[in-house]
């Protein structure tokens, strides 16, 4: 992990540090560039902030289960409060600090500043997240105030999907792949002159941006002292703002977030989808799956995450739409058929990080309730196969749309139509065992939120065979493929010689597809059938 | 009714149950006494069929949970010391995937017996409430309808009493009393003594894993030569020995 986070870190700084040469080289507007990029930064991890603060809070604050030895020891409310607040603010920070440093170390080495630069960047930097920590627990003591803490949690995971969905698509949408496009520079340039709205005086991001600007382009700016005044007065006015705000609201809140609460259970459409099952799967199946539907449906941290899954699977098409196929110098038909073939790995790695965050959890998800299915006349071999059963026909559902959809936008030949369905459809059994095996060799029953399960070393493992077998099957295809392919392209005939090499390609395509069900599933049936 | 034989657990080189042997007669109930930590819940764990023994064998109703799994935990119901149950779940709908777990026939039966069960247990007014705004007493009454509903002829019990109120205590111990009265042997481990004297018509006490008595509460008197209650029974016939395992099993 240790090696990827600096592999990671590594890369952000040699983007950044491309970026900032290349404004360097645009003459006039290249500092201007670096300046509102620099304004940028500072804002979106500022709103990272924030938001992080917003959630660590909640569970910091008010859902912790530590927090009751807390609250029952002699120490003040007020001391409580600033210490879970430091700790919440340690919490959410680091990961930003971490992504956030490459980034001004790349502006550090481009603009070679003094001493100064670094001391600003320490104090203002700290200042900052103090700001924005303040903002953060600030906003999540009123809503737990308006509303249950519990209720709280789950608003802020719908509107955090939201937020991303809506983000995510936006950007898409945007098409930044037209910025390489020469003719439509104009609109760029329309574009960095519009930056300069959202950097509003008042932002504490702004007071940074013009304070280190300072130290980076050697003097040319506005005065430090006034900034550093100005950000470290409002920093010590958000920590008092807090400490009476939560002198007022933060343990009638605490105290809310304690109280059980009654809920009824929605039913009918729930009961329509169980019925289904019943038939198929026989009662001691069906009973479980149909849990496993009411339980999804009814935690929002769960089905929101559908949204995300709507928002991949409608970018993913969108993408094949706009494809500038017609502009290529490659024969359209060879391109087109050529990223058919990639698409179908494409497709094969979609699934997979689908199938990590719900199947991989499949057996997880059962929690401290485990118990029950292991005391029960259900046997071990019939549940792991029950809940392959249950995920094989939505995944396959789900890649043929990807793959039939995509091909259609391609407009492919039949060939290629037919194979990239074929070859999906068998690759889905093989993705669809592994994910339920290996959550099986790996389970993490005591999660305290499901998502953290697929982020495990069972979900890296399972990510890493996935990627591996989808890669062995378009290395296995890749040569018949180009075989049949030109043939086709040139009007012959294939040779005999040449059949000896296809039949044994897809065949290995079969029996690795086959070995991908067996091998995890054994695997992960034997780890169950022990666990203790 | 249930046997144990030779019943054996190692935990990387600790014996956490080391060569029990007890007979347990149909329609009783049977206490299983013991300290923290002597070996009651691994023990009960794997006469649920949870853990798996190192060695030897247990028999409920004439069969041997080794050779058909399935078929003995058909007839027998489970109740852990800690309700884990689904959250999401109402109360009414948890049930129902019971009886589907145990493939128990449905309507008009089926809802019949989950109301009678929910009335008995005081639970009928949460039937259609999700189970996480349920206390914890709530809870543990709710996996004891879950376990009676398949009407099994062998209950095991773990530390029924814990987090139920006085109420809650004596109607469990009522029903209880009830289902032995029918026929059902309830095999359960406590270390509440006043429990044990109160509703164990056997018991056997287990001390670091292994057994050091059994018999009726009587029987146990003229082992420990010692007139009194169960209580003062139990401290002279562990006096002297070591109360659980000398090591705790993470150390090993």
């Amino acid at each position: 992990m240790g090696v990827v986070g600096l592999a990671f870190w590594a890369l952000m700084f040699l983007l950044s540090t491309r970026v900032l040469i290349y404004f360097q080289s645009v003459e006039v507007i290249g500092d201007l560039l670096a300046h509102h990029l620099l304004a940028m930064v500072f804002l979106t991890f500022f709103s990272l902030l924030v938001f992080s603060h917003i959630i660590t809070a909640l569970s910091d604050l008010y859902l912790s289960k530590d927090l009751e030895i807390c609250h029952a020891s002699p120490a003040d409310l007020e001391e409580v409060f600033l210490s879970r607040s430091i700790y919440t603010l340690a919490d959410s920070s680091w990961m930003v600090i971490v992504f956030g440093l490459p980034i001004l170390m790349a502006y550090a080495y481009i603009y070679r500043p003094g001493p100064a630069f670094y001391v600003d960047l320490l104090h203002m930097g700290l200042a900052g997240i103090v700001i924005a920590a303040g903002i953060g627990i600030l906003f999540t003591m009123v809503l737990v105030s308006l509303f249950p803490a519990q209720r709280t949690k789950d608003l802020i995971m719908l509107l955090s999907i939201f937020a991303i969905v809506a983000l995510y698509l936006m950007f898409r949408f945007l098409r930044p792949e037209r910025l390489v496009d020469p003719d439509s520079f104009f609109s760029v340039t329309q574009y960095v002159s519009a930056l300069k709205a959202p950097d509003s005086p008042y932002l504490p991001t702004y007071w940074i941006t013009e304070m280190l600007w300072y130290s980076l382009s050697n003097g040319k700016g506005e005065s430090r002292l006034f900034y550093a005044l100005l950000m470290w007065s409002t920093a010590s006015a958000v920590v008092v703002m807090n400490l009476w705000v939560a002198r007022a609201v933060y343990f009638s809140g605490f105290s809310k977030a304690q109280e059980a609460k009654r809920r009824r259970g929605g039913r009918k459409v729930l009961d329509l989808f169980a019925h289904l099952l019943r038939r198929p799967m026989g009662d001691d199946l069906a009973s479980v799956m149909e849990k496993e539907i009411r339980t999804f449906f009814r935690d929002n941290t769960q089905w929101s995450q559908l949204l995300l899954l709507g928002a991949l699977v409608a970018v993913y098409l969108y993408n094949f739409s706009v494809l500038p196929l017609d502009m290529s110098p490659i024969r359209l038909d060879f391109l087109q058929n050529q990223i058919a073939f990639l698409n179908m790995g494409l497709a094969g790695f979609v699934l997979s990080a689908v199938s990590v965050r719900f199947i991989f959890p499949a057996v997880s998800s059962e929690g401290g309730a485990f118990w029950l299915l292991q005391s029960s006349p259900l046997s071990v071999r019939r549940y792991l196969w029950g809940k392959y059963a249950f995920y094989l026909v939505p995944m396959v559902f789900l890649g043929e749309v990807l793959i039939i959809a995509t091909n259609c936008l391609l407009n492919v030949t039949p060939f290629m139509m037919i194979l990239s369905a074929i070859t999906m459809f068998v690759a889905v059994f093989g993705i669809v065992a592994m994910g339920v095996g290996l959550g099986a060799l790996y389970p993490r029953f005591e999660y305290q939120n499901i998502a953290q399960v697929a982020t495990g070393f069972g979900g890296l493992m399972y990510m890493i065979f996935s990627a591996l077998f989808m890669g062995v099957i378009i290395v296995l295809e890749a040569g018949p493929v180009y075989i049949i392919f030109m043939t086709d392209v040139k009007g012959t005939a294939i040779t005999p010689m040449e059949w000896l090499f296809i039949v044994p390609s897809f065949l290995m395509v079969l029996a690795i597809s086959a070995f991908a069900v067996y091998k995890p599933m054994k695997v992960g049936l034997k780890a169950l059938s022990q666990y203790e | 009714m249930i046997k144990l034989i030779n019943l054996t657990k190692m935990y990387r080189g600790l014996r956490a149950v080391d060569n029990i042997n007890l007979k347990v007669r149909e329609g009783i109930i049977f206490g299983f006494l013991g300290p923290n930590g002597a070996g009651k819940t691994t023990t009960i764990k794997m006469m649920a069929g949870v853990l798996k023994p190192t060695a030897g064998h247990i028999i409920i109703n004439g069969m041997d949970m080794a050779k058909e799994p399935s078929e003995v935990k058909a007839c027998t119901g489970f109740i852990p010391d800690r309700p884990f149950i689904y959250e999401k779940l109402t109360g009414s709908e948890f049930l129902h995937f019971m009886a589907g777990l145990y493939r128990l026939d449905h309507p008009p039966d089926l809802i019949n017996r989950i109301t009678e069960l929910l009335e008995l247990f005081e639970l009928i007014h949460w039937a259609d409430e999700l189970i996480e705004s349920y206390s914890h007493g709530m809870k543990q009454r709710l996996i004891m309808c879950a376990a009676l509903l398949h009407q099994p002829k062998v209950l095991i019990v773990d530390e029924p009493m814990v987090g139920l109120d006085p109420k809650g205590a004596r109607l469990v111990k009522d029903i209880f009393r009830e289902e032995a009265a029918r026929g059902t042997t309830i095999f359960m481990s406590t270390h509440s003594l006043e429990v044990a004297q109160e509703v164990c018509e056997e018991i056997a006490i287990i001390q670091a894993g292994q057994i050091i008595a059994t018999g009726s509460a009587a029987d146990l008197q003229k082992k420990s030569g010692v007139d009194g209650n169960l209580e003062k029974i139990f401290l002279k016939l562990t006096e002297g020995k070591k109360l659980a395992h000398a090591r705790p099993l993470s150390s090993t």
